[in-house]
């Protein structure tokens, strides 16, 4: 029982490649992955910066071998780019890495931007697909659902998604820390262009109230305030708008200063009435639209471009040392979901002790039972004998397996017993009892067929999760 | 009312350290919590205050550790009323350690009771000395707040000017400019008056004890010129002469004088 992983993201890969793997329909693509025989679960993410393919199988070089497989010939479709080996354009992580990878990509701790909202609601997504289409059983449910619980203990314990990194959400929270509400200001947009048309796309998400469109050909500004709203403006009546307006965003060519310290300190001045009123102008121009002086006024805050880039690296950066914090989260579930997982492995390992001593003591019941010709009550009483030897002397070992499965070592452990108790050669060890029924041996022998070539595995204890965990 | 003095402190408290909690995690339902924290400790607070004068051997208002007691108490409640109307959660932290402070120290006076003078029980409430420790706690209580949002609005200011954030505890997310200017014009509106009717019920006090408005000590001389000081900062926020960065270092700068003027002043001599 193993998670394996493979996926190409914006590290890996750049947009050309991984627009060619991307999938808009992973419905049909997961039944065909599910339907190969080494592949029990799986789930598929596919997003502009990175496409995953996470799978629980009971064979790690056959999932390893079909996954690169079905990236090459379904996702890609056999058209690899030139030169590159899919090895190369792709990362291939198996059981404690995968179940953390899968954490940190629904945490967006391995976001190009890292805290980013959206790829929460994206692996989401996902999982919902898997599951539709049935392709999600009862181990990769629970990693998803660790995953969502993960990130929300992200979210909320650490300020990975706190501060704004796009250029547009650094302006919005500046002006949030300077204005009580956005809703009841005035926004004055000098120019006409395609910035301008963005930032009015933007303030209608924000919720700026009334909005002046100042621009040297008024037609352009009617048109920008017809299809927006609000009204438009010529270059002239800048200093009788400025006295009404609490945002100014500029951005209009030309080489010569539009807003001069002057003019914003006058029109400053008028329109303070007992009461402060700030004034927050962005200005996005190159070359820029207001006389960099203008932000030694006393209420007048202005940020150019490379301010607003300023503050969103910076928050960049603070997302980065949170990243740190995320990641010991991460840590943290990974390893309770792995203990999950070695106590999950733990139940086919049980069941198969119990089975073996149950058998060699049915075995040798039989054989002095035969020897010495007891009657019913005899025999009754030597059956409840030697099963309470039995249960007595298993009962520590299968306590302590059961409790030490949660460790670091649980894995390793099972693997010693099934090899200190032969779990794996049933029938050799029936071999070695010298009466054993028929029944005995149809018994160990489903045993092996149950525990397969690898000692891991077993698809059908999914049921049996909760009860081992 | 030691127990409710006592109760207080430990919600004022608990308060305090939940609402820096709720305010670095960032964690909302502490928040939330902690204001009904403070909301409590002012009731128990507001209780101590009622049960005072049932009892025997009641201490007097004008005992600088109930004085301080009243601030405090009313500085929550200020601010109580004001979180009702404004999102002023980073004035939590402070208000409930000034909360804190001022119910343990009223604790500290209420169980030394037996070594001071002691004031009729039926002149708690009704005396003219009890009615200037009520209005002028009250104004310095007002003008505190506003003081506390002009501090506030300093360092917000710097971070918007130097284009960085402010870095350690101050980083407490803060209310917008806006919002502190306009607490502070608020409770300058309210803290002026009640500090003159303070200093002038004091100036009765003194009258009818002494026959004279003014006696020339130094807590009068200086709260005087901290009241005059703060008719020129009125003067200048209403008469449109001041910003809002200048109306803010002018409460703070006229808020630390004030606090000299009374307690220190007081406390030196």
């Amino acid at each position: 029982m193993k998670i394996l992983l493979l996926g190409m993201n914006h590290r890996t890969a750049p947009v050309e490649v991984r627009e060619r793997f991307a999938v808009a329909e992973s419905g049909p693509l997961l039944r065909k992955l599910i339907d190969r025989p080494e592949i029990e679960e799986a789930v598929l993410l596919s997003t502009c910066n990175r496409v995953e393919v996470v799978v629980m199988t009971n064979n790690l070089d056959a999932a390893q071998h079909a996954l690169m497989e079905f990236f090459s010939r379904e996702l890609a479709e056999g058209a690899l780019p030139a030169g590159k080996a899919l090895s190369q354009l792709t990362y291939l992580r198996h059981g404690r890495e995968a179940i953390e990878h899968v954490f940190r990509v629904a945490s967006a701790i391995d976001s190009m931007v890292v805290g980013e909202p959206q790829i929460l609601g994206q692996v989401k997504d996902a999982y919902r697909d898997a599951t539709e289409v049935g392709a999600c059983g009862a181990v990769l449910s629970r990693l998803y659902q660790r995953a969502f619980a993960t990130a929300k203990r992200v979210k909320n314990e650490t300020g990975i998604a706190e501060r704004p990194v796009s250029v547009a959400r650094v302006a919005v929270d500046l002006a949030k820390q300077i204005f009580e509400s956005l809703e009841e200001k005035s926004a004055l947009l000098i120019g006409a262009g395609e910035m301008i048309e963005a930032a009015l796309v933007a303030l209608d998400d924000h919720g700026l109230g009334h909005r002046r469109i100042a621009n040297r050909t008024a037609a352009h500004a009617e048109e920008l305030a017809r299809r927006f709203g609000g009204s438009a403006h010529g270059l002239d009546e800048l200093d009788d708008l400025l006295l009404e307006t609490d945002v100014v965003l500029s951005c209009v060519g030309g080489d010569q200063v539009v807003l001069t310290r002057e003019r914003v300190e006058a029109a400053l001045a008028s329109r303070q009435r007992g009461r402060s009123r700030p004034l927050f102008l962005i200005d996005i121009g190159v070359p820029r639209n207001i006389d960099p002086a203008v932000h030694e006024l006393d209420s007048a805050y202005l940020y150019d471009l490379d301010d607003l880039q300023g503050v969103a690296v910076a928050n960049v950066e603070e997302r980065r040392r949170e990243s740190e914090r995320a990641q010991r989260i991460v840590i943290e579930e990974r390893e309770h979901f792995d203990g999950w997982l070695v106590a999950l492995q733990a139940v086919p390992t049980i069941r198969d002790l119990r089975q073996r001593a149950e058998g060699i003591r049915q075995a040798e019941v039989e054989r002095y039972a035969g020897r010495i010709g007891l009657d019913a009550n005899q025999r009754e009483a030597l059956e409840k004998l030697t099963r309470g030897i039995v249960n007595k002397v298993m009962h520590a070992p299968i306590s302590r397996l059961r409790d030490e499965t949660d460790r670091e070592m649980g894995l390793a452990r099972l693997e010693e017993v099934r090899h200190l108790f032969a779990l794996d050669d049933m029938t050799a060890d029936a071999a070695e009892v010298d009466v054993e029924t028929d029944s005995l041996r149809a018994t160990a022998k489903r045993g092996v067929t149950k525990s397969g070539s690898d000692s891991d595995s077993d698809g059908d204890h999914a049921g049996d999760l909760e009860t081992s965990s | 009312m030691i127990v409710f003095q006592h109760m207080a402190a430990a919600l004022y408290l608990a308060a305090g350290v939940g609402a820096i909690l709720g305010l670095v995690l960032p964690a909302p339902k502490v928040l939330h919590g902690a204001r009904w924290g403070l909301a409590l400790g002012a009731l128990a607070q507001g209780a101590a205050f009622g049960t005072l004068h049932r009892l025997e051997a009641a201490p007097a208002l004008t005992d600088l550790g109930q004085a301080i007691g009243i601030m405090g108490w009313l500085g929550v409640l200020f601010t109580l009323a004001l979180l009702s109307r404004f999102r002023l959660s980073g004035f939590v932290p402070p208000l409930a350690f000034v909360g804190f402070l001022s119910a343990f120290g009223a604790t500290l006076s209420s169980s030394n009771v037996s070594s001071r003078p002691l004031a009729p029980s039926a002149d708690v409430f009704g005396s003219i000395p009890h009615a200037h420790v009520l209005l002028a706690s009250a104004g310095i209580a007002a003008l505190g707040i506003a003081a506390l949002a002009g501090f506030f609005f300093l360092l917000e200011h710097r971070s918007l000017k130097t284009r960085r954030r402010v870095s350690g505890w101050l980083s407490l997310p803060l209310p917008s400019l806006e919002t502190l200017d306009r607490v502070n014009r608020l409770t300058l509106i309210l803290g002026f008056p009640l500090l003159t009717l303070g200093v002038l019920t004091g100036s009765l006090w003194l009258y009818s004890s002494s026959g004279l408005l003014f006696s020339g000590s130094l807590h009068e001389a200086w709260t005087i010129i901290a009241w005059m000081i703060y008719m020129g900062l009125v003067a200048l926020r209403f008469g449109r002469h001041q910003g809002a960065r200048q109306a803010a270092a002018s409460a703070v700068a006229g808020f630390s004088f004030l606090v000299f003027a009374v307690v220190g002043v007081g406390l030196v001599t």
